[in-house]
């Protein structure tokens, strides 16, 4: 089993988008998922068109197990949900003994193969449990200068991480709402290759059409599979970006 | 002196590599005088209106060869005579005048099932 988190101390950069677009992939492509919901906006379930539900702090505070806490949201994907209640798991885990590997000793034990995590923007012990509990960490971004700064900061905490003797199998980075009509995408792009190598996966384009599927409650991959967010950019022969390079990229990972 | 055998190391996600290398290109390009955008751009648009016709086959170096040949004496585009010969075929394939099976060779490939192989004085009359 594999535990992939989607972090980035900015907001609004395409984490929850991310996380549902390649969960749901996976899950279309057979491999057994879940997807967990660290923020207490609790915004997964009703991007699947769920309400909101206290999953995780059924999980943390309430010790019930996992299969009770999540909700099957499609074939081969399931759901631990979260509410405002995930405030109060943050103030459980702070009293608790081993406090930082709370979440990572109650996923241990699932059958999935592959477990997503979205987490808040935030540096809160819920995060850091989060990233104690992944063995990859996905960070997506916009290309500007606040959130490229986000990817600083969430590198910063996991060499904190690393430190404490955690070993991360690696990251990389998803560079998110792609404008490739500015000057400054390319001025931002240019300097996140040059930072992070072979570490920066293909962008995921702007697309109109990821606010509409959240908002009818459906993936991209039900809403609109062959929309640029998906399938890319067209360039010749070949497409570049789009989640569906993304999740050939997340299963290059998954592999290993 | 240096190992021929090794390999420049890959540091960028090929995909991002095209990217960028597109995006640089068009940022050049912003750049020149308008005339000499205009004719990038309209060789952009050509080229992309003939990306539908374009494939590629591996074919005898002795037809390729005989192709282009007939295309300079007859002052005709190869692609035009490819494209007669190719409709010629699907005609004949369709009225049944061809039989496959005749050229048909158990193949090898874990992606084919079959080679067609042609008689060898066929390569000699070309």
């Amino acid at each position: 089993m594999k535990i992939i988190s989607f972090a980035n101390q900015k907001g609004g950069v395409g984490k929850t988008t991310s996380a549902i677009t390649l969960a749901a992939g996976l899950a279309l492509g057979g491999v057994r998922t879940l997807l967990v919901d660290l923020d207490p906006q609790g915004h997964v379930a009703f991007s699947f068109g769920l309400d909101k539900s206290p999953g995780l702090y059924r999980l943390i505070c309430l010790n019930e197990p996992l299969h009770q806490t999540t909700i099957n949201v499609r074939p081969n994907l399931d759901l631990l949900p979260s509410d405002k209640n995930t405030e109060k798991v943050k103030r459980q885990i702070t009293i608790s003994d081993f406090r930082e590997t709370i979440l990572a000793d109650r996923l241990q034990s699932s059958s999935y193969d592959v477990i997503l995590m979205d987490m808040a923007p935030s540096l809160d012990v819920l995060h850091v449990n989060g990233l104690m509990a992944s063995h990859w960490v996905i960070i997506p971004t916009r290309l500007d200068a606040l959130a490229v700064d986000g990817v600083r900061e969430i590198l910063l905490t996991m060499g904190e991480i690393t430190k404490r003797g955690y070993r991360f199998q690696g990251y990389n980075i998803l560079p998110t709402f792609f404008d490739r009509t500015t000057r400054e995408t390319l001025t931002q792009i240019q300097s996140v290759v040059q930072t992070f190598g072979k570490r920066v996966w293909p962008p995921i384009p702007q697309d109109t059409r990821v606010r509409e599927a959240t908002a009818y409650g459906k993936t991209l991959w039900e809403f609109s599979p062959n929309s640029p967010a998906m399938a890319g950019y067209q360039d010749g022969t070949k497409q570049i970006g789009g989640y569906k390079q993304a999740l050939q990229r997340l299963m290059e990972v998954i592999d290993g | 002196m240096a190992d021929k055998n090794l390999e420049r190391r890959q540091i960028l996600d090929p995909s991002v590599a095209d990217l960028l290398n597109g995006l640089e290109e068009r940022q050049k390009e912003a750049h020149l005088p308008r005339r000499e955008r205009e004719k990038k751009a309209r060789e952009r648009a050509k080229i992309k209106a003939r990306r539908e016709q374009r494939t590629t086959y591996d074919l005898p170096p002795a037809i390729r060869q005989h192709i282009k040949q007939m295309g300079e004496e007859q002052h005709l585009p190869a692609s035009q005579l490819v494209t007669l010969a190719l409709f010629r075929f699907l005609q004949q394939i369709e009225a049944g005048q061809i039989d496959l099976s005749q050229y048909k060779q158990p193949s090898h490939s874990p992606r084919y099932d079959w080679n067609l192989v042609f008689p060898e004085d066929w390569y000699k009359k070309i």
